[in-house]
């Protein structure tokens, strides 16, 4: 009895070695962690659907040499301490090729550094932390690091809308330190006097103190950091004050989302970020539409970013003919990566591993996201090189 | 002027405090639970009246169906989850209410979607004056609502009959019972109420906001326990004047302080420099 429970066993296990060594050999997988649950679940659906669109766009098109690609999705909850456990079976159990993040700084950080050590390549679609791409030269990011669209910010607001008495209100999380950290960095290069700068939390909503001390310093712009979830509620709340400077925002407020609930206060609110609404690439079109036909809502920021991370690796993969046996070449092939047409602009990497791009400026006009204009300043936009 | 504004500004964030506050200090006066699960019932009635505000056009019917539909959602959590395991030690209790909070936030998000949700139309705009100071309509309505009904809710305990079998239940359970006090019809009607108010707080912030979303009870869900610690375990008047005491230190430190520390850290720390002269709460039993 012992015997045949023992022969049975084996005869399973051999049976699922076979059928996972079958399985392996048809399809590529990457893996991609998220939050799908918790505060930051909205840009994790967000960031998936974009991966997906990704992922069913290079099938339709014959996958990689043939072979089709898997995404294997975990969430993370946007928490460093999930992401650790959930990097480790997507490399250990899963045996992903390459490992994406849509996911935000902490548990992208924490990630990374389980990849890196795995020998695994690994993509940051728009998690902001500097030391992210630090972890090593398996990692990669193709969104902006915080600093550098801070300062693009501080170009926008100083050189190309002539403000220079500016209120920051900054988000207390490592997103929106490290943007207000380069605008600082660059504000005197563009004459901007920061009168003020106040903090928030990402839990708050209600900024009725803040609003009152901002109406009483009279600035001539507010730059402020923080997500749609934050910014919508500020943006609102300033306006309904009777505060009627412009306000400068990020990526993070890169949705119809925001739109949405500023209603008629979004008018006039400027933002850097990575998507053109109005761009006339083909390729960013494209995903514009397509996105809007799978997800049923409108492209975001992180949507397009979650497309291009894909987009990223599936180019390496192809590149190497689908043979994605050795991690190290499929990083070569990732840190060769070379003017990529992507739906965020065009995609080369530093020795970092970090995204050179220009940085898109989008404007509220009638209720809809519009070019303003583009920074392509390269000096100015350079990326932490090491 | 500005500092008048602060305090204003403050007196609006503490008064939709006392208003989810009151139902927990309520819940724990009459049956020592840590009713974690509050919270979600304000999220209850802020996605309530959004949906109906949405569907229906009308704020006033989304109001009129928000607050008495969380009222009975809140009995339900009494009558479903804590009399059950009332005979076990709070800690039970607690840890019951935490779960059912966590399933309500995650419920949200499945039903309502994990964005978050607006009034398509804004329903209330414009804004008071009040000399030199400008308040929107809402900010003014809030602390209307919070005085309004929680003046009302003083008279009902103190003046009706109903209100003192409430009390007398609160005091002593057993006496009132045996004076012919129905304790667990005191018990819903306590739930009722609770549930209610917290929802006339998420109409409140849903309109303030214009969003409401799955997570929205997390920060009340453990602020309001430092509140009503703060006001005396089960003390109404307590937890009201906590509540504005704490609205107005976040507001001033949100402003003077807040490079150091963050909304929340301020409050906690005004909690605990509290309890450390007054251990029993400001308004507690030595």
């Amino acid at each position: 009895m012992r015997f045949g429970g023992l022969l049975l066993g084996s005869l399973v296990a051999a049976a699922t070695t076979l059928a996972g060594a079958a399985y392996a050999a048809d399809t590529i997988k990457i893996g991609f962690n998220a939050p799908l649950t918790g505060f930051a679940a909205a840009d994790g659906k967000s960031a998936l659907t974009g991966a997906e669109l990704a992922v069913e766009q290079a099938n339709a098109s014959g996958g990689v040499n043939g072979k089709q690609i898997e995404l294997v999705v975990y969430d993370d909850g946007a928490k460093p301490d999930q992401a650790v456990p959930v990097a480790k079976k997507m490399i250990g159990q899963d045996k992903v090729a390459v490992g994406v993040s849509g996911s935000y700084s902490g548990s992208t950080r924490a990630a990374a550094q389980v990849f890196q050590d795995s020998g695994v390549p690994y993509i940051s679609a728009y998690a902001v932390h500097p030391d992210i791409t630090r972890a090593g030269p398996f990692v990669f990011r193709t969104s902006f690091v915080g600093e550098v669209q801070g300062r693009a910010g501080a170009k926008l607001v100083g050189e190309m809308l002539g403000k220079k008495r500016v209120v920051l209100i900054t988000l207390q999380n490592d997103f929106g330190k490290s943007l207000a950290a380069g605008f600082k960095e660059k504000a005197g290069d563009y004459g901007i006097e920061v009168v003020n700068e106040y903090q928030y939390s990402i839990k708050d909503r209600q900024f009725g103190p803040i609003v009152s001390k901002v109406a009483a310093d009279k600035p001539e712009a507010i730059y402020a950091t923080g997500y749609f979830f934050t910014a919508a509620p500020l943006v609102k709340q300033l306006r309904a004050k009777g505060v009627d400077a412009p306000v400068i925002g990020q990526e993070g407020y890169d949705s119809d989302k925001f739109l949405e609930i500023a209603g008629k206060a979004a008018e006039g609110v400027i933002i850097t970020t990575s998507l053109d609404r109005d761009s006339d690439q083909p390729e960013t079109k494209q995903f514009i539409s397509a996105f809007e036909k799978k997800a049923g809502f409108g492209a975001d920021m992180v949507a397009a970013s979650g497309h291009t991370a894909i987009k990223v690796a599936v180019a390496a993969m192809r590149k190497l003919d689908g043979d994605v046996s050795d991690p190290a070449k499929l990083r070569d092939a990732i840190a060769a990566t070379e003017d990529l047409t992507a739906s965020t602009g065009s995609i080369s990497f530093n020795p970092l591993g970090e995204v050179m791009k220009a940085v898109q400026v989008q404007v509220v006009r009638d209720g809809a996201w519009h070019r303003h204009s583009v920074i392509d300043d390269t000096a100015l936009l350079a990326p932490p090189a090491k | 002027m500005l500092y008048l504004d602060l305090t204003l500004q403050g007196l609006i964030q503490g008064s939709m405090y006392a208003l989810i506050a009151v139902g927990l200090t309520l819940v724990y006066g009459l049956l020592r639970i840590l009713h974690v699960a509050h919270a979600g019932l304000f999220t209850l009635g802020a996605y309530i009246a959004v949906t109906v505000t949405n569907a229906a056009g009308s704020l006033l019917l989304a109001a009129l169906v928000a607050v008495p539909l969380v009222g009975l959602a809140g009995m339900a959590i009494y009558r479903l989850l804590y009399e059950p395991i009332l005979h076990r030690p709070p800690f039970v209790a607690l840890i019951a209410s935490i779960g059912l909070f966590i399933c309500m936030e995650e419920g949200f998000r499945l039903v309502f979607g994990p964005y978050g949700n607006s009034f398509d139309l804004s329903p209330v705009e414009g804004s008071v004056q009040l000399g030199a100071l400008s308040l929107q309509t809402v900010e003014a309505a809030t602390i209307v609502a919070a005085f309004g009904l929680l003046g009302a809710l003083a008279v009902f305990a103190g003046r009706t009959r109903i209100g003192v079998a409430w009390r007398a239940t609160v005091t002593d359970p057993e006496m009132a019972q045996s004076f012919g006090i129905d304790t667990v019809k005191v018990r819903y009607l306590n739930f009722f109420i609770g549930s209610a108010l917290a929802a006339v707080a998420g109409v409140l912030v849903a309109l303030l906001n214009n969003f409401v979303e799955p997570t929205m009870g997390s920060v009340p869900s453990y602020k309001m326990l430092a509140i009503i610690v703060l006001g005396g375990l089960g003390n109404v008047k307590g937890t009201l004047v906590a509540s504005l005491a704490l609205g107005v230190m976040e507001s001033f430190g949100t402003i003077y302080a807040g490079h150091i520390m963050d909304r929340d850290a301020i409050a906690f720390l005004f909690l605990v420099a509290v309890l450390m002269v007054r251990p029993q709460g400001l308004f507690g039993k030595a």
